[in-house]
C-alpha cells in the first residue's frame, strides 16, 4: 500500500512571514506551464488532509506557534520542506528583532529548497527528493518519536 | 442484476467519473492533468495515513454518511421506489452536516449550515424530476423508467433544464459551492476529517456523482443510447461551467434554485398534467 503514497502527496503551504516572492513561485507552478498536479499534487489548505508542509519565510514570532500547531495537526507520515533562503537561518533576515532564524529552530526540516526565490523547477525537484523521502518514513515509528517527551520539550510544545 | 453489479461496484465508477472530471478539468484549462486513475492513489494513500478522530459521534458520521450514500444508490438501483432513493439521499447529507455540527471548528459548523442551504435549494427541485418522472412514465418504478416506450426528455425538456441546473449544487461545483469553498472555509463539512475517516467522505463524494449522473441517465426512459448522451453532455456542461463561473454567496444560489429553476420545474409539470398524455 506504501507504493501508492508517493503518487499522491497533498500539500499544505505556510507562509510565516517572508516577502511573498516564493508563494508566487508556489503558485507559477499549479498553473499551466508547470502543472505540478501532474504528480497528482494538490494544495490543499487543510493540515489534518495534507502530507507534505511547505514553509516559505524566516518564522517570525508571531508565527511560530501557529507553525508548531500546524506540524503537530498533520497526520503521520509527514515531510516538511522548506522553501527560500530565508527559511534557513534567517537569510537577508537574520537577527532581526521580531525572527526566528529559521525553520529549523522549530520543526525538523527534512528537504531545502535553496535559492532566493527558487526557481519552479528548483521547486519541482524538491518536491521530488520529499517524495523519495516520505515514501520510507513509517507512521508508527514517527508517531512515537514527534510524541515522545525530549521532542515535545525540545520544539517547545511542551512549558512553552 | 446490472442493477447488483453497479451498486457493488459503484465507488468503481465513481472514481473513475471523478477522476477523468479532473483529466477534463485540466485539459479545460490547457494544463496535463493528473493520471486518470488519481483517485484511487488518493484513496490508498488516505488509508495508510494514522488515523486521527476528533471525536467518535463525529468520525462515525463521516463513515455514516458513505454508507448512507451508498445505502441510496443500492435503493435506486435494486428495482425500488425512485421516492424513496432520493429520502436516503437526503439522509446522507444529513448524516454528514449533524457530523460537521458536532465539533468547535468554525468552518465545520459554516460548512454545515451552508451544506442545509444547499439541500433547501437543490431538494425541490429533485423531488419535482421524481413527480415528472412519474407523470411521463407512469411508474415511480426504476424497471418501468428504463423501459419505457417514449424517453421522459421530451415530455420534460424545461424539468431537464432545471435539473442540470442544480446539478452544480449537488455535486459542489463552482457557481454553486458555497458549501465547500476551498479559498475561504477551506472544504467546509470535511475539514476535520482526516486518514482513514476523510478518505469515507471522499469515497461518499464519488458515489454521490453516480447517484446524480443516474437520475440524469432516467430522462433517457427506455433509449439507452439517448441516456449515456444526455450524461456526456451534462458532465462536459457541468464541467465547463465548474471551470469559467466564480462562486456566489449563498442568498443568489437560493434565489437561483427558487425563482428560477422551480418555476420552470412546475411549469413543465402543469403543462403535462393539464395536457394529459
Amino acid at each position: 500500500m506504501s507504493k501508492f503514497r508517493k503518487k499522491s502527496p497533498w500539500i499544505l503551504h505556510y507562509n510565516t512571514g517572508g516577502c511573498n516572492g516564493c508563494d508566487i513561485e508556489i503558485l507559477a507552478a499549479l498553473g499551466p506551464k508547470f502543472d505540478i498536479e501532474r504528480f497528482g499534487m494538490l494544495n490543499r489548505g487543510n493540515p489534518k488532509q495534507s502530507d507534505i508542509l511547505l514553509v516559505t519565510g524566516p518564522v517570525t514570532l508571531k508565527c511560530r506557534d501557529v507553525l508548531r500547531r500546524l506540524y503537530l495537526e498533520m497526520p503521520e507520515p509527514k515531510v516538511v520542506v522548506a522553501m527560500g533562503a530565508c527559511t534557513f537561518g534567517g537569510g537577508v533576515f537574520r537577527d532581526f528583532y521580531h525572527v526566528e532564524n529559521g525553520v529549523n529552530n522549530i520543526l525538523p526540516v527534512d528537504v531545502w529548497i535553496p535559492g532566493c526565490t527558487p526557481r519552479v523547477e528548483a521547486l519541482i525537484d524538491g518536491m521530488i527528493k520529499a517524495l523519495d523521502v516520505w515514501e520510507k518514513k513509517s507512521k508508527d515509528k514517527e508517531y512515537l518519536n514527534n510524541h515522545s517527551e525530549e521532542l515535545l520539550k525540545e520544539i517547545g510544545a511542551i512549558n512553552d | 442484476m446490472i442493477g447488483l453489479l453497479m451498486t457493488i461496484f459503484s465507488p468503481i465508477i465513481g472514481g473513475l467519473i471523478s477522476g477523468v472530471e479532473r483529466v477534463v478539468k485540466a485539459r479545460m484549462q490547457s494544463r496535463v492533468g493528473p493520471p486518470i486513475l488519481q483517485p484511487f492513489y488518493d484513496f490508498f494513500k488516505l488509508m495508510d495515513k494514522r488515523p486521527i478522530m476528533i471525536h467518535s459521534f463525529h468520525a462515525s458520521m463521516g463513515v455514516m454518511y458513505f454508507i448512507s450514500a451508498w445505502f441510496a444508490f443500492a435503493v435506486l438501483m435494486l428495482g425500488n421506489d425512485l421516492l424513496i432513493a432520493v429520502f436516503f439521499h437526503v439522509i446522507s447529507i444529513l448524516a454528514l452536516s449533524m457530523g460537521a455540527f458536532s465539533v468547535r471548528s468554525s468552518y465545520s459548523i459554516i460548512g454545515a449550515m451552508r451544506e442545509l442551504i444547499h439541500l433547501a435549494s437543490y431538494e425541490p427541485v429533485v423531488i419535482l424530476c421524481v413527480v415528472g418522472l412519474y407523470l411521463s412514465t407512469g411508474s415511480f418504478d426504476i424497471s418501468v423508467i428504463l423501459s419505457s416506450s417514449n424517453a421522459p426528455i421530451f415530455t420534460l425538456p424545461l424539468l431537464f433544464f432545471a435539473f442540470v441546473g442544480a446539478i452544480p449544487m449537488m455535486l459542489h461545483k463552482s457557481p454553486f459551492d458555497v458549501a465547500e469553498a476551498h479559498q475561504e472555509i477551506i472544504g467546509g463539512p470535511d475539514i476535520e476529517y482526516s486518514g482513514p475517516f476523510y478518505e469515507a467522505v471522499y469515497t461518499g463524494r464519488w458515489i454521490e456523482n453516480v447517484f446524480v449522473y443516474f437520475l440524469v441517465f432516467l430522462f433517457g426512459g427506455g433509449n439507452f443510447i439517448l441516456g449515456a448522451f444526455l450524461v456526456v453532455a451534462t458532465f462536459l456542461l457541468v464541467t465547463l461551467i465548474d471551470n469559467s463561473t466564480a462562486r456566489l454567496d449563498y442568498q443568489r444560489m437560493l434565489k437561483f434554485a427558487w425563482v428560477i429553476l422551480i418555476p420552470m420545474a412546475v411549469f413543465n409539470i402543469f403543462f403535462l398534467a393539464l395536457g394529459g398524455n
